[in-house]
């Protein structure tokens, strides 16, 4: 990990570790929260366009449905974590001059607290952009992903066994290919 | 012995054929055909009568009726089953459609309809024919119809709607964070 | 050529018998076109009419042409009632408007005539046309709605990619 982005100090690097890897408890539950939505939404395309028998796959629908969800929120994670790095360093000097300009006018404050400011500003605005995009970019692919593999590449297979394949095996690939990025 | 068999079998084809062309009359073959790819409850069945004349001479005042769609069972939409063409020469074929909705659903057995007709100009008596049978088919209800083969617009459509929040609020909410400290990047750069 | 004969003959006899011809003819006409052709491999294209003729002649054979395609008139049950129909692909079917001319025994052996000799049939006049109109065929749905969703997924994956990729450069 360390030494990947020459652009922080030391400081800064464990910092921006810390902040990403563990997960906070609200971006976790929002991760979770998205990922069971976007997760059961394929239930309705199976229920009205495929004609799934409801009742006769409810088990199946929890199962994918949770499975889905843990593996959505994993890639969430995942790619979240790859992004952050990358948009801090983006982000970097215009979070500084804007947090410079705000607090330029406040003369009590010590340049270390400054500094300190700056980079838990940097820090958030970096996980703010790398949560939103991260959901966006799995959910994006999730739903393409189901699409035409429901509608064309398990055409031929009953709606139960293509809802299972569809869904599970799109999640499990975002998943996978999210953790092969890193 | 068997050649002979074939001979007499061969003399007396020549007979009758012979036989037919002198007599000089018309001999119609009748058609009906359902011209469907599936039969759906309150939806169009175009029905087609064709009549072929392999007499050689003309027949005349063919008339066809088709009393297999009962007022009950079929609403009728367009063109008579009740139809009577004038002539038809010899070695031609005509054809008379029919337009009827089936009003219920489930298996029908489409029979033939019936034809009467002058196979002579001075005949006294009219000849029938029956015509071919569709057979048993069956009726789809449209509402069955309907979830297989609609587009399913409404269903897609609600479908957008539910995914929409979820691709576009994460989008609108990165989009609007990367744009603020680009154009504040973009300010310091120029000057 | 035989048959030539015989059928010209015919026709000249029934031609003598029904000699008086349909003054000032009127029609009163209804059509149906199939235009859901979505479960249908041929179109149907139906049209009853009532002819009236001001010197009251009643129950003459009446022949139809259509786009150069020659057609009996049905009689109906009621009087002075006929049908002309035909059927057409579903993909061949143009929309528009259909001229049905209708002849009479006369001008239809005029016809035959004119085609015999290879003089043009068009030089005799029909004894009236009945226009009947197709709005347009629906066949179905222009895009399947499974493909512009395919599409429109693909597009925002596409500026999904595009995006990570100016990120991560």
């Amino acid at each position: 990990m360390s030494g990947k982005s020459k652009a922080f100090t030391k400081e800064e690097e464990l910092l921006l570790q810390d902040f990403s890897r563990n997960v906070s408890t609200k971006s976790s539950a929002l991760f979770y929260g998205n990922a069971f939505i976007v997760s059961a939404i394929p239930i309705w395309l199976f229920w009205r366009i495929h004609l799934i028998d409801i009742y006769a796959n409810l088990i199946s629908f929890v199962l994918v449905t949770l499975a889905s969800t843990y593996a959505l929120a994993l890639a969430y994670k995942n790619t979240k974590f790859v992004l952050k790095h990358k948009i801090a360093v983006k982000r970097e000097d215009a979070v500084t001059k804007e947090m410079s300009r705000k607090l330029a006018e406040d003369k009590k404050m010590s340049k270390k607290e400054k500094d300190e400011r700056i980079l838990w500003k940097k820090n958030e605005v970096a996980d703010y952009e790398a949560t939103t995009f991260s959901i966006f970019y799995n959910n994006a692919l999730f739903l393409a992903l189901v699409i035409v593999s429901s509608f064309y590449i398990l055409k031929t297979f009953t709606p139960a066994v293509n809802y299972i394949f569809s869904v599970g095996a799109t999640s499990a690939l975002l998943a996978l290919l999210s953790t092969g990025s890193q | 012995m068997k050649w002979h068999i074939i001979f007499a079998a061969f003399a007396a084809f020549l007979l009758v054929t012979y036989a037919e062309e002198e007599e000089e009359a018309a001999r119609l073959l009748v058609s009906k055909q359902l011209l469907n790819k599936y039969l759906v409850e309150n939806m169009d069945i175009v029905i087609k009568y064709t009549v072929y004349n392999v007499g050689n001479a003309a027949a005349l005042e063919v008339e066809i009726t088709d009393n297999s769609f009962h007022p009950d069972h079929f609403t009728h939409v367009s063109g008579e089953l009740n139809a009577r063409i004038d002539r038809v020469p010899p070695y031609t074929n005509v054809s008379h459609i029919v337009v009827v909705r089936p009003r219920k659903f489930g298996y029908f057995n489409f029979t033939s309809a019936e034809v009467l007709y002058r196979h002579k100009e001075d005949a006294g008596s009219l000849q029938f024919a029956a015509s071919s049978e569709p057979g048993e088919a069956i009726i789809v209800s449209f509402r069955d119809y309907d979830k297989q083969f609609s587009s399913h617009v409404i269903d897609w459509a609600a479908f957008a709607v539910m995914t929409l929040p979820s691709l576009a609020i994460p989008f609108a909410l990165w989009y609007s964070s990367k744009s603020k400290y680009e154009k504040l990047l973009k300010t310091t750069k120029k000057h | 050529m035989n048959r030539l004969i015989i059928f010209s003959i015919l026709i000249c006899g029934i031609s003598e018998i029904f000699a008086e011809t349909c003054q000032k003819p009127e029609v009163i006409a209804s059509a149906y076109v199939t235009e859901d052709a979505t479960i249908l491999t041929n179109v149907a294209f139906t049209t009853q009419f009532v002819l009236k003729c001001s010197n009251g002649v009643k129950g003459i054979t009446l022949y139809a042409e259509v786009d150069g395609k020659s057609l009996p008139a049905a009689r109906l049950s009621s009087d002075n009632k006929y049908q002309v129909s035909w059927t057409e692909d579903v993909k061949k079917a143009r929309s528009g408007d259909y001229n049905i001319k209708l002849y009479d025994d006369e001008r239809y052996a005029a016809i035959r005539k004119a085609l015999r000799n290879g003089e043009d049939p068009n030089s005799v006049k029909p004894l009236v046309v009945v226009v009947l109109n197709n709005p347009g065929i629906y066949r179905g749905p222009w895009i399947n709605s499974e493909l512009l969703a395919v599409l429109l997924a693909a597009l925002v994956s596409y500026s999904a990619f595009s995006s990570k990729f100016k990120l991560l450069a």
